[in-house]
């Protein structure tokens, strides 16, 4: 009993001086694979800088695609968060990463344990990284265009030489 | 043919038989070579850039099959030529007739003889215009496509020299076989 106690009051006390984010302010910039021609995966990279009018920064996660993915410091108020997409399933558009802090990102794995949808998980600010698309290599290949080519012209070539020694 | 049964030709008849042989003059043999090397040599950029072949050290082997590749595509317009020649001779004869003859009407003096040696030599040098071009094109055609066709899709898993000397040497040793047809 008095153990219980004792447990609960270090999780209450925790809760009460843990680092909470008020009026969070996102500013982002992003970064997509431009050329698929010789990668096999896209890569997606979000730069955003997180200010909290009271200054205090939590840990933060991320959420996209329904995972749950790490956020790096990479500077003071800088965070970054990539991943990569395998190019058959990437899908141009706008990617919504959500950046969880710790009671979301407890909210969001308790929502993955039990199978649940994690647009119940409220986030702290939302990142959209826009994926305009790659670049797969030409529609038509060379070789095939200049292949089609000369077969149109050896086929002149030929329908001429038959009508003459016809 | 020996000298004595050559002397028995008169000029006109050693230049008709000239006009109908399978020899070309200096002049055509300067332009199926001269086309023919452009030709065989426009594929080692195909193989040098798209390929890769170092050019460098490959010099040899693009020296050596280009000069093969010329004589074959040579002897194939050469042989293309002479096919060709005498059907669009036959085929042409009587529009050349017609258009000469109304030219040469007006000539009073000029003896039958004489118009249709004209007509005649007028004939020769319009199929020998026509032949040699056709020549050339459908030649030249026939090597680019199959050449393409046999680098990108025929030989592509072999190693880029092998593939460009197959590729080349193959084309026009095909095209100058199928020049020694009749058709």
């Amino acid at each position: 009993m008095f153990r219980s106690f004792i447990i609960a009051s270090i999780f209450a006390f925790s809760a009460v001086f843990c680092e909470t984010c008020t009026k969070p302010e996102v500013t982002s910039t992003s970064f997509t694979t431009q050329d698929a021609t010789i990668v096999t995966n896209i890569a997606y990279i979000a730069d955003f800088t997180l200010k909290c009018s009271n200054g205090q920064v939590p840990p933060l996660y991320a959420e996209v695609n329904g995972n749950i993915v790490p956020v790096s410091v990479v500077g003071p108020n800088q965070y970054q968060i990539s991943w990569t997409e395998d190019i058959k399933t990437a899908r141009s558009g706008d990617k919504l990463v959500r950046v969880l802090d710790e009671d979301g990102f407890a909210a969001a794995r308790k929502a993955l344990r039990s199978g649940e949808d994690l647009s119940g998980v409220s986030s702290i600010a939302d990142v959209v990284i826009n994926y305009p698309g790659a670049y797969n290599g030409p529609w038509l290949k060379s070789e095939l265009l200049a292949t089609l080519v000369s077969l149109v012209v050896a086929y002149f070539a030929i329908s001429f030489k038959l009508k003459v020694t016809a | 043919m020996s000298k004595s049964q050559n002397k028995g030709f008169t000029k006109e008849e050693e230049l008709l038989l000239q006009d109908f042989s399978r020899n070309v003059s200096t002049k055509s043999s300067a332009l199926f070579y001269g086309n023919a090397l452009i030709v065989s040599a426009v594929p080692i950029w195909l193989f040098w850039r798209i390929h890769l072949i170092d050019i460098y050290s490959s010099l040899v082997l693009f020296v050596v099959v280009t000069s093969i590749a010329t004589y074959l595509l040579a002897l194939a317009y050469k042989n293309t030529k002479f096919t060709l020649k005498h059907k669009i001779a036959v085929k042409r004869e009587e529009a050349v007739t017609r258009d000469l003859s109304k030219k040469l009407s007006e000539d009073k003096k000029m003896s039958k003889k004489e118009k249709d040696e004209r007509i005649l030599w007028k004939k020769n040098e319009v199929a020998d215009f026509e032949a040699t071009t056709l020549s050339i094109f459908y030649n030249n055609a026939l090597f680019l496509t199959i050449v393409i066709i046999s680098s990108f899709y025929l030989l592509p898993s072999f190693t880029p020299p092998v593939n460009y000397t197959v590729s080349i040497g193959a084309t026009a040793g095909l095209l100058a076989l199928l020049s020694t047809g009749s058709q």
